[in-house]
């Protein structure tokens, strides 16, 4: 079967890409494709012209000043696999390895997960934790947006017409001395393997020598139109134990930062109840070390 | 040489598949090959206002686009009841109803051209639910009415038991369907030669109902339709009846064009158009004496068929006779509907009806152990068919050994032995439990099929002594190449290796009935040990005379014919083979088996439904965390009566493999409907279980009581589904100290089935 | 419109070029094209893996990749792996444990299968992980673990 596609343009560098982006807005890059081939297979997605970015070298991982940047075209099997991630965003190597099954972890990458812009993409809620941003680039130079701002509803960024996530920075913010970080990704579904997430949660921040918890952040996937910070949860745990009586407040205020629906995957009050459970636990674990 | 009986050698299609060169029919392909496509309706029940196939016709590579009016023969699929067109004349009744088909000279053309058809459907009100489609004035699917049939056992049926049982036990059990999810999707090459004679390639379970089906949409003698069955890449029952539909359309296109003709199904058609496990409403009302012996059982059964009839008075047949399962009654009354709503078209599916209640009844048996207060094994050891009341709920005398009890026995020493064994690591957030379930699974074709009930075997023995076996029944996985090899190499005498058993085709060999009921190794067996029969009428003679002895002497073993009791006295069976070539004496030979005739009273449910019997325990142990409302099955024991193991690891795969499909059934696979659509008609919303689903599985195979089958074997693949949703049912609900009588538990219903008890429920108030 | 694209690969080995549509799926340029059917389609959307096969060394879906990505690529299928007689460890271990049924998902899991012996996955919890990409309808998986042990075991001698 061929998918209804009438050209595949193959750039030979990034700036070619850019060019080629920019001059056909109706252009559409593609890496991995484990996403976008599925909705053009099913008509729900028209994109007459693709610009593969996959062989332009954007698939680096590595330490640079104060940041673990990771190229856009890294698969998650690449970002699940790698040490400088597992050391400095734990939380993303998780969610990286339980996007789709190992198969489409290898072929999956970082920029296609978040240009997708499903409120489920697992790796979003660890880069929204971990402050990260990601670089757009644009044929005349590029911007840095932080992934909080990236998404815009269901499947929309604010990425601009032809704008091209090149990379993701996640800034190596030293936890004060004595104090631990805690860097944490759970996703909940109906199977144990290969399902997208009704409900995922990240954890991050630094447990202090005193047993509290400082900056504080929290993400959740699939409970509101994208993935979401969760302001009222983090501010309830700011400067407590992560156990204790801050557990079930903080499980209680996580309801007012999410809004999920009911679909075919779940009911809203699951997804709630799951939110709830998922925080409650994380917090638990966090305060047995 | 290892005597093949039993042994675990190479299942005779395995190289093959592992090296990828089996080729199934989306493989094949021939020069000047059509890709077809089907025009369906997105909504039913609709009428059709009209229907434009310009648009189709206009894209560039259609050769043909085709209406109900185009059909040479008759415009019918329906296996057994004349309600179902191949291509709708007026009124659409289900979702994914045919209104047209295309063939084109690529898939993109043919499915381009059949998106271009924008039908003008009036939507009519439709009824999505089998017990509101009885009520007065519910919308109607035929103007026969919503009811087809109800089925019914009576027996002693309102006797004094029903009056004075001091324990009641009362339920409704919601039990949803499931999709077979076959790994191959539904498939068909239909290669004609001018308008007289036609060749069918499929992906299919009966090739003889593809024969029926294509002569008679094409008005063809069956004699000139041949049906060969491809390497099928699963079936479950989704490939009893459908593909005879898939066929048709294949074939009528082939005819139009004089083309070959391919039709591959996409996923999410198949997941919407083709036949389901049904969905059923299950009512119970059972009674027992203070010590939990049952006094009477009354079930009323809801069959959700969908729009048409098709296999679904057949899946009835045996859920009404299997709804009291393998216990003991004085009293019974069963009421089994076959209902039509506008869902999804409810057919065959591994177990046939039996599953669902099954799960009903085994349900049914734990709430009445928690009723009088004793434990479900002991309950179930109370009222279990044993000793002098080895009498069914039909009244069919079952010959001892009855191993229901030994079933129970050793499934529950197999889990007690897992729990000793398992390092099962303490979780706060994990309560766990254990469940039974027993069933007692009639083997092959009910009563009312058995004139099906027959196969037919060719065996031609080479000069270089490796034999043909041609079969009647299919594989699709299940192992009956295996098994028939197996037969036909024991008999023989001779190596596997050296039997070759192809795949059915119907110009050689007599109609054998339907791939289904667990009866491919029974019938196909017996059917290669009447042709080994024959053939050695001719060969033991020739044997003898080279061996100097009588020819009833004459046995075959190890590649030789030698004199029984005097294995010194041996020829290589080449040898024989070449006197009889030699003496131009015929090395073929026709085999044919047919069930016993027997008795069975249609308005009582009373008599022999079945010839043999055959019982399975399954035990499962089960982690549940009830806050998510996930549950891990830990442990599956397993326990069956298998008569006698033809291959043991086609039989050891069977069972792992029902377990783990009907663990999918009980807690993930989930068909959501909005009227009658489909909305999760895919494998990323449609779950089944992967890799990391298996639970740990232990077995036991109970060779005591020899059945009906070759050397004593009986099926497999259907008692091996059976049980296991029922006892993980039982196992969640024992954990959590709650009843839950809907399938499958979703994680969503298990927290909803804790209500407030949820630990963040007042969260949300 | 509708460009035709060259695509050239070491495929099983060999170094080959294909001229495809710019929306040919790997999957369609191995089977169409390249006339290898053993790699097959069961869903289309990335979900059963029976598609897959090993693109430089890694598994993937090949229904999800586009041919046009792969300019350069190393491929290998089914048939690439252990030759026509399936004479790779884990092909002979599944015919061994009886791990094959249907077949229909074989071809792809023989691929996964063969990328886990490849990265050296030996726990038990890691390799049905790893293997959860590829559905099965008929066996339960039981038998296809025990060929990933045997294969495991006997794959280095």
């Amino acid at each position: 079967m061929n998918l209804p596609v009438e050209a595949v343009l193959r750039p030979r560098d990034l700036g070619e890409a850019l060019s080629m982006l920019a001059e056909d807005p109706s252009a559409v890059p593609v890496a991995g494709g484990t996403d976008l081939v599925v909705q053009l297979r099913a008509r729900r997605r028209h994109a007459p012209v693709l610009v593969d970015i996959g062989a332009l070298g954007l698939d680096r991982i590595a330490v640079e000043g104060n940041a673990l940047v990771i190229g856009a075209a890294a698969t998650m099997d690449s970002i699940a696999r790698s040490a400088a991630v597992r050391e400095h965003a734990p939380a993303l190597a998780t969610a990286a390895g339980q996007v789709g099954a190992w198969p489409i972890q290898c072929r999956a990458t970082l920029g296609g997960n978040l240009a997708n812009a499903s409120p489920a993409a697992d790796t979003a809620p660890p880069l929204l934790t971990a402050g990260a941003t990601v670089t757009a680039a644009f044929p005349s130079g590029q911007r840095r947006i932080p992934v909080l701002d990236l998404f815009e509803g269901p499947g929309t960024t604010r990425l601009a017409p032809g704008e091209l996530i090149t990379s993701v920075s996640i800034p190596l913010d030293p936890v004060p001395a004595g104090a631990r970080r805690v860097d944490r990704f759970v996703k909940l579904g109906p199977r144990r393997e290969q399902i997208i997430s009704v409900v995922s949660l990240a954890v991050r921040a630094a447990l202090l020598a005193d047993g509290t918890l400082a900056d504080v952040r929290i993400a959740v996937g699939a409970a509101a139109p994208t993935p979401v910070r969760a302001p009222a949860a983090e501010s309830v745990l700011e400067g407590r134990p992560p156990g204790g009586a801050a557990r079930r407040e903080a499980a209680r205020a996580l309801q007012e930062d999410i809004a999920p629906i009911d679909d075919i995957r779940a009911p809203a009050r699951y997804r709630r109840l799951a939110a709830a459970v998922l925080l409650d636990r994380l917090l638990g674990e966090i305060s047995h070390g | 040489m290892a005597e093949p009986l039993g042994g675990r050698h190479p299942r005779p299609d395995a190289v093959m598949k592992v090296a990828g060169s089996a080729r199934y029919v989306g493989d094949l392909a021939l020069p000047g090959m059509l890709h077809a496509a089907i025009v369906a309706a997105p909504g039913a029940p609709a009428r059709v206002v009209s229907l434009d196939l310009e648009p189709a016709r206009a894209v560039p590579g259609v050769e043909a686009v085709l209406a109900a009016g185009d059909v040479p023969g008759a415009n019918l699929v329906g296996t057994i009841f004349p309600d179902q067109p191949l291509l709708v004349e007026d009124r659409v009744r289900m979702v994914g109803d045919r209104l047209a088909l295309v063939a084109a000279r690529t898939p993109e053309a043919a499915w381009t051209a059949a998106a271009a058809v924008e039908p003008e459907l009036e939507p009519l009100p439709g009824v999505h639910d089998p017990v509101e489609a009885l009520e007065p004035g519910a919308p109607v699917v035929h103007e026969s009415g919503n009811l087809v049939r109800t089925f019914r056992v009576r027996r002693n049926a309102g006797g004094d038991g029903a009056a004075s049982a001091p324990v009641v036990v009362e339920a409704e059990y919601r039990i949803g369907g499931q999709e077979h999810a076959y790994l191959e999707p539904q498939g068909c090459l239909a290669i004609p030669e001018s308008r007289s004679r036609i060749t069918i390639v499929a992906s299919c379970q009966c090739p003889f109902y593809v024969q029926h089906a294509v002569a008679r949409v094409l008005g063809l003698p069956l004699a000139s339709v041949r049906v060969r069955q491809a390497h099928t890449g699963g079936g479950f029952g989704g490939k009893e009846d459908y593909p005879s539909e898939v066929a048709a359309c294949a074939a009528v296109l082939a005819f139009a064009t004089g083309r070959p003709v391919r039709l591959i199904y996409s996923r999410e058609y198949d997941l919407q158009a083709t036949t389901k496990r049904h969905a059923m409403v299950v009512r119970h009302r059972w009674g027992a004496d203070t010590d939990g012996r049952l006094l009477f059982a009354e079930v009323e059964s809801f069959l959700d068929a969908g729009a048409y009839v098709g296999l679904s008075t057949v899946v009835a047949e045996r859920a009404n006779v299997s709804a009291i399962g393998p216990y003991h009654v004085p009293s019974v009354k069963v009421d089994t509907h076959v209902v039509h709503t506008n869902n999804l078209f409810g057919g065959a599916y591994r177990g046939f009806g039996a599953p669902q209640v099954t799960w009903a009844h085994e349900a049914t048996m734990d709430r009445l152990a928690r009723a009088v207060g004793v434990d479900p094994v002991e309950i179930r050891r109370r009222n279990l068919l044993t000793g002098e009341s080895c009498t069914t709920c039909t009244g069919q005398e079952l010959p001892s050994p009855v191993l229901a009890g030994a079933c129970l026995d050793r499934a529950t020493e197999l889990a007690a032995a897992w729990t000793g064994s398992a390092t099962v690591a303490p979780s706060p957030h994990l309560r766990r439990g254990t469940g039974v379930a027993l069933v007692l699974y009639g083997c092959n074709l009910h009563h009312g099929g058995q004139f099906l009930d027959r196969s037919s075997a060719v065996v031609i023995l080479q000069p270089d002594a490796s034999a043909i076996v041609r079969v009647g029944l299919t594989e699709m996985g299940q192992g009956n190449l295996a098994s028939a090899q197996t037969v036909a190499a024991q008999a023989l005498g001779l190596d596997p290796s050296r039997v070759e058993v192809w795949e059915p085709d119907t110009a050689t060999v007599a109609d054998s009935g339907p791939t289904v009921a667990s009866r491919g190794a029974h019938s196909t067996g017996l059917a290669i040990l009447d042709a080994v029969r024959r053939l050695r009428r001719r060969l033991d003679p020739v044997a003898a005379g080279l061996l100097g002895c009588a020819p009833g002497e004459v046995e075959l073993a190890d590649g030789v014919a030698r004199v029984a009791g005097d294995p010194s006295r041996a020829v290589p069976l080449e040898r024989v083979l070449g006197e009889m070539t030699a003496r131009r004496i015929e090395t073929i030979a026709t085999g044919w088996w047919r069930s016993r005739p027997r008795w069975f009273d249609e308005a009582t449910g009373l008599g022999s439904p079945y010839e043999t019997y055959a019982f399975a325990c399954h035990v499962a142990q089960v982690a549940v965390d009830p806050e998510l409302g996930l549950v891990r099955v830990e442990h599956v024991a397993a326990a069956h009566d298998v008569g006698r193991i033809l291959h043991r690891d086609a039989i050891e795969g069977q069972i792992q493999g029902g377990i783990v499909q009907a663990m999918g059934w009980g807690l993930l696979e989930r068909l959501e409907l909005d009227r009658g659509r489909l909305l999760n008609p895919s494998f990323t919303d449609y779950l089944i279980p992967t890799a990391s689903d298996t639970p740990e599985i232990s077995m036991a195979l109970l060779e005591d009581a020899p059945g009906a089958g070759p050397f004593g074997a009986k099926g497999i693949g259907e008692p091996s589904f059976i049980p296991t949703a029922a006892a993980i049912r039982n196992a969640v609900c024992d954990a959590l100290g709650i009843e839950i009588d809907r399938l499958p538990f979703t994680p969503p219903v298990i927290v909803d089935a804790l209500g407030t008890a949820h630990p963040f429920a007042d969260l949300l108030d | 419109m509708d460009e035709r694209i060259v695509v050239r690969l070491v495929l099983n080995g060999e170094e080959r070029s294909f001229r495809v549509a710019p929306g040919r799926r790997l999957l369609d340029l191995l089977r169409e094209d390249a006339g290898l059917t053993g790699t097959k389609e069961g869903c289309g959307a990335g979900e059963c893996g029976a598609c897959t096969v090993l693109l430089d060394g890694r598994p993937v879906p090949s229904c999800l990749v586009l041919a046009a990505s792969c300019d350069g690529a190393a491929v290998v299928t089914v048939e690439g792996l252990g030759g026509p007689a399936g004479s790779h460890p884990f092909q002979r271990a599944l015919v061994a444990s009886g791990g094959v049924q249907c077949g229909f998902c074989t071809p792809g899991l023989v691929m996964t299968g063969a990328a886990v012996l490849e990265a050296g996955v030996t726990a038990p919890a890691d390799q049905a992980r790893l293997l959860s990409g590829n559905l099965c309808r008929c066996t339960g998986y039981v038998k296809v673990f025990e060929a990933l042990r045997r294969a495991g075991e006997d794959g280095d001698g």
